[in-house]
C-alpha cells in the first residue's frame, strides 16, 4: 500500500513537469500550427540563466524570478525574428524552422556557457525529504507538483477570465474572423510566446533542479517529452496536453516498476513503443486532436 | 545555347519508354557531374580522401532519405536510425570470423559464423533496415503530418536505445572495433549510381506516381483508388534499404563507431542537404549534398582557425550546426521548395503539344500532373 502511494506521487511529480512541458508547447501549436523542436533550449537557457544569476550573487527569489522573465523575453525575441515570417506556411515547414532555430539558439549556449557539463547549486531544502508514515517523499517533488498547479491556474485564469486570453482563444478558433473585428494577430502572437515562455522558464527550473547538471545539449530530452506528451494527448488540445503529460509519467513509472531488471535498459524504447501503439489505436491522441486551448 | 543533347528541368516525364529512360538518365547525369568534382578532389587532394568517401556516402543517405520525403510529404527525423543498423548489421557481417571471437564473443552463431565481402556485406545492411522499417511502417505510416514526423524520431529514440543495451551485439555503449575497412571510392561510387537509379525508378513507376498523389491529396487520392497506406510503405522500406546501404559503407569506412555515432546531430547534415537542394527532387538532393559539404568544410577550417580568403577567422566549435540553421531559415524563408523544387533534370525532346492548362506554381506540395496514365 505505502509502495503504491509513493509511486503515484512519483508518478504525479514526474507526470506535472511533462503536462507543463506539454501545455507551453501546445498553446503555440493550436495558435500557429507550430511544433517548436527548440523548445527544450529554451529550458536550459532558463536553468543556465539561473546558474549565472547565482553565480553573481542574487538570492535564490530573485534569481528564480529574473530567470523566467529573461526565458519569456528570448522566447518573444525569438518568435518575433525566427517564427513570425513563417506564419501561415505548413506545419512541416515551421517544424524545420524550429529545428534550425534550436541549431543556432543551441550554438548561443555552447559559446556563452561551454561544452563541459555545470553542476547548478539549489537551496539545501530542495534535497530534503519528508516523511509520512512510512512514505519518504521528497521535498523537490512537492514542490513540482505545487508549481505545476499554481501554472496551470494562472493560465486558465488568463485564458478564461482575461480579454488577452478570450482573444488568444478566439485566434485560435476562428483566426479569420478574430482578424475581421480587429483583433491583431501579432499581439496574439506574442502573447502566446510570452505564456509559453514563462512556462518554458519554469519547467526548466524544475527539470534541472531534478537532474543536477546541465550542458548546452540538455535539451534533448525534454523536448522529446514534450512531443510524446503532445502527440499523445492529441495535437493542439489543452487538455489533452495536460492529460497526456501525466499519462506519459504514469506510464513511465509503472514501467520502472514493473520491469525486471535485466530488461530496465530498455525502457525509454518500451515506453515510446506503447507511446506508438496506442497512437495506432487513436491516431487523434487520448482526447482526440481538437482546436481548443482553453 | 545549344546543347549535344537536349536536357531540360521538368517536374513530370515524357510518357512512353523514351521519356522514362530520359527521365532515369537526367538524374544520372547530375549524379556524374556530382561524382565527378568528388573524383577530382580525390585526386589531387590525398588528405581529402575520406572527406570524398564520407560526401559519397551522404550522397547515397541524401538520396536514400528524399526518395522517402519526397514521395510521401512526411519529414522524416528518424533515419539516422536506419544508417545507424545499416552500420551495425553490415559492419558485423564484414568482420572476419577471428575478430568477431575477440570484440564480439557473445554473438550468436549465425553472424558469429558470417564473413561476407563489401558487396553483400551493403547489402545486408540494406536488408536489415529495409526489414526494420517493414516491421514499424504499419503503424508509423497511418500517422499523417507533423505527428509522423514525430514518430520516425520516435524511432530514432528506441533504435538508439536498443543499439546501446544490445552490448553482445553491438559492443555498446563503447565503440565497436575490427571491421574491415573496405570501402572504396569504386564502391561508393557504385553505391549512388545504383542509388539514383532505384530512387528515379521507383519515382517515375505508377507506384511512385500513387505516393506523390497521396502526398499531395489523400482524400482524393484515396477516392481514387490509391491504397494510402501501401503508397508510404513502399518508399519507406526502398528509402531505408538505401540507408541501410549507406550506412554499411559507413562502418567499412570509420571502422570503429559507438550507437551515438548516429544521433540527432547526424540528421541535421542530411537534412540540411535535402531540404535546400529540393526536396522533391533527385537532382537537388544531389546538389544541396555537394553545396553543404562545402559549407561544412568551410566552417571546419573556421572551427580549426585558418586562414581562409586571406582572413584569419576562428570560432567555437560547433559553427556548422548554426550556420546550417541560418542556412535552413533563410531556404524557407525566400525559396521554400529549396534549390531544384519539384524540377528534376531529364533528356529528351518533348514532342507533345503543350497542355493548355496553366502551370501549377509548385511550392512544397506541388501537385505533379499525371503524366504516366498513357504508359502501358
Amino acid at each position: 500500500m505505502t509502495a503504491l502511494l509513493q509511486h503515484i506521487v512519483d508518478a504525479l511529480s514526474v507526470g506535472s513537469t511533462y503536462a507543463l512541458l506539454a501545455l507551453g508547447l501546445t498553446l503555440v501549436y493550436s495558435i500557429m500550427n507550430l511544433i517548436n523542436f527548440g523548445y527544450g533550449i529554451l529550458l536550459v537557457w532558463g536553468a543556465y540563466g539561473y546558474l549565472g544569476l547565482t553565480e553573481v550573487g542574487l538570492p535564490f527569489a530573485p534569481a528564480v524570478i529574473l530567470s523566467v522573465v529573461g526565458v519569456t523575453l528570448l522566447t518573444m525575441a525569438i518568435g518575433r525574428i525566427a517564427f513570425r515570417p513563417f506564419i501561415g506556411a505548413p506545419p512541416i515547414t515551421l517544424l524545420i524552422t524550429s529545428f534550425a532555430v534550436l541549431l543556432i539558439v543551441q550554438y548561443a549556449a555552447i559559446v556563452a556557457w561551454g561544452e563541459a557539463p555545470r553542476i547548478i547549486d539549489y537551496p539545501g531544502a530542495f534535497t530534503e525529504v519528508i516523511n509520512i508514515g512510512a512514505l519518504r517523499i521528497p521535498l523537490l517533488e512537492i514542490i513540482t507538483i505545487g508549481a505545476a498547479i499554481g501554472v496551470v491556474l494562472v493560465y486558465f485564469v488568463i485564458l478564461n477570465r482575461t480579454p488577452l486570453g478570450a482573444q488568444v482563444r478566439a485566434a485560435a478558433e476562428i483566426p479569420d474572423m478574430t482578424r475581421l473585428v480587429g483583433i491583431k494577430p501579432g499581439a496574439v502572437q506574442m502573447t502566446v510566446f510570452a505564456i509559453s515562455g514563462a512556462i518554458a522558464g519554469v519547467v526548466g527550473f524544475l527539470w534541472f533542479a531534478k537532474s543536477g547538471a546541465i550542458t548546452p545539449r540538455s535539451d534533448l530530452d525534454p523536448t522529446l517529452k514534450a512531443f510524446i506528451a503532445i502527440v499523445l494527448g492529441g495535437l493542439g488540445n489543452t487538455r489533452g496536453a495536460l492529460l497526456g503529460g501525466f499519462a506519459l509519467g504514469a506510464i513511465e513509472v509503472l514501467m520502472s516498476v514493473v520491469l525486471p531488471s535485466n530488461v530496465l535498459g530498455y525502457e525509454p524504447a518500451i515506453v515510446f513503443a506503447i507511446v506508438i501503439a496506442i497512437l495506432v489505436l487513436r491516431p487523434g491522441g487520448i482526447a482526440g486532436a481538437k482546436v481548443n486551448p482553453a | 545555347m545549344k546543347l549535344p543533347i537536349p536536357v531540360s528541368f521538368k517536374r513530370d516525364r515524357v510518357p512512353g519508354l523514351n521519356g522514362l529512360v530520359g527521365a532515369l538518365v537526367g538524374p544520372l547525369i547530375v549524379a556524374v557531374a556530382v561524382c565527378f568534382v568528388a573524383w577530382l578532389v580525390y585526386a589531387s587532394f590525398p588528405s581529402m580522401q575520406i572527406i570524398v568517401l564520407l560526401f559519397g556516402i551522404n550522397l547515397v543517405m541524401v538520396v536514400g532519405y528524399q526518395l522517402f520525403v519526397g514521395s510521401t510529404g512526411i519529414v522524416s527525423f528518424g533515419h539516422v536510425a536506419f544508417m545507424a543498423l545499416g552500420a551495425y548489421a553490415g559492419g558485423i557481417s564484414a568482420m572476419t570470423v577471428t575478430e568477431k571471437s575477440i570484440f564480439l564473443p557473445e554473438l550468436p552463431g549465425i553472424l558469429a559464423n558470417l564473413e561476407l565481402p563489401i558487396l553483400p556485406a551493403m547489402a545486408f545492411g540494406g536488408l536489415v533496415a529495409a526489414l526494420a522499417a517493414l516491421i514499424v511502417a504499419v503503424p508509423l505510416m497511418r500517422l499523417s503530418g507533423a505527428a509522423a514526423s514525430i514518430a520516425t524520431l520516435g524511432l530514432l529514440v528506441i533504435t538508439n536505445n536498443v543499439l546501446n543495451q544490445a552490448t553482445s551485439l553491438t559492443h555498446a555503449p563503447q565503440s565497436i572495433y575490427g571491421i574491415p575497412e573496405v570501402t572504396t571510392l569504386t564502391w561508393v561510387l557504385v553505391a549512388v549510381f545504383a542509388a539514383v537509379l532505384i530512387s528515379a525508378l521507383y519515382k517515375w513507376s505508377p507506384a511512385g506516381l500513387r505516393s506523390r498523389a497521396v502526398r499531395d491529396d489523400e482524400m482524393a487520392a484515396e477516392a481514387s483508388g490509391v491504397h494510402m497506406l501501401a503508397a508510404r510503405v513502399w518508399p519507406f522500406v526502398l528509402s531505408a534499404f538505401l540507408t541501410g546501404v549507406g550506412g554499411a559503407l559507413y562502418a567499412m569506412l570509420l571502422t570503429a563507431f559507438s550507437p551515438q555515432s548516429f544521433y540527432v546531430p547526424q540528421i541535421v547534415v542530411i537534412l540540411a542537404m535535402a531540404i535546400i537542394g529540393g526536396i522533391n527532387s533527385i537532382s537537388g538532393g544531389l546538389v544541396g549534398a555537394l553545396l553543404i559539404t562545402l559549407l561544412n568544410e568551410v566552417m571546419r577550417r573556421v572551427e580549426s582557425g585558418s586562414s581562409l580568403f586571406g582572413a584569419h577567422l576562428t570560432a567555437p566549435t560547433g559553427i556548422s550546426a548554426a550556420v546550417l540553421g541560418v542556412a535552413l531559415i533563410l531556404m524557407l524563408r525566400w525559396r521554400s521548395e529549396g534549390l531544384f523544387g519539384s524540377f528534376e533534370l531529364q533528356v529528351g525532346n518533348d514532342r507533345r503539344k503543350k497542355p493548355d492548362r496553366p502551370q501549377d506554381s509548385g511550392l512544397v506540395k506541388a501537385p505533379s500532373t499525371p503524366a504516366i496514365e498513357s504508359q502501358k
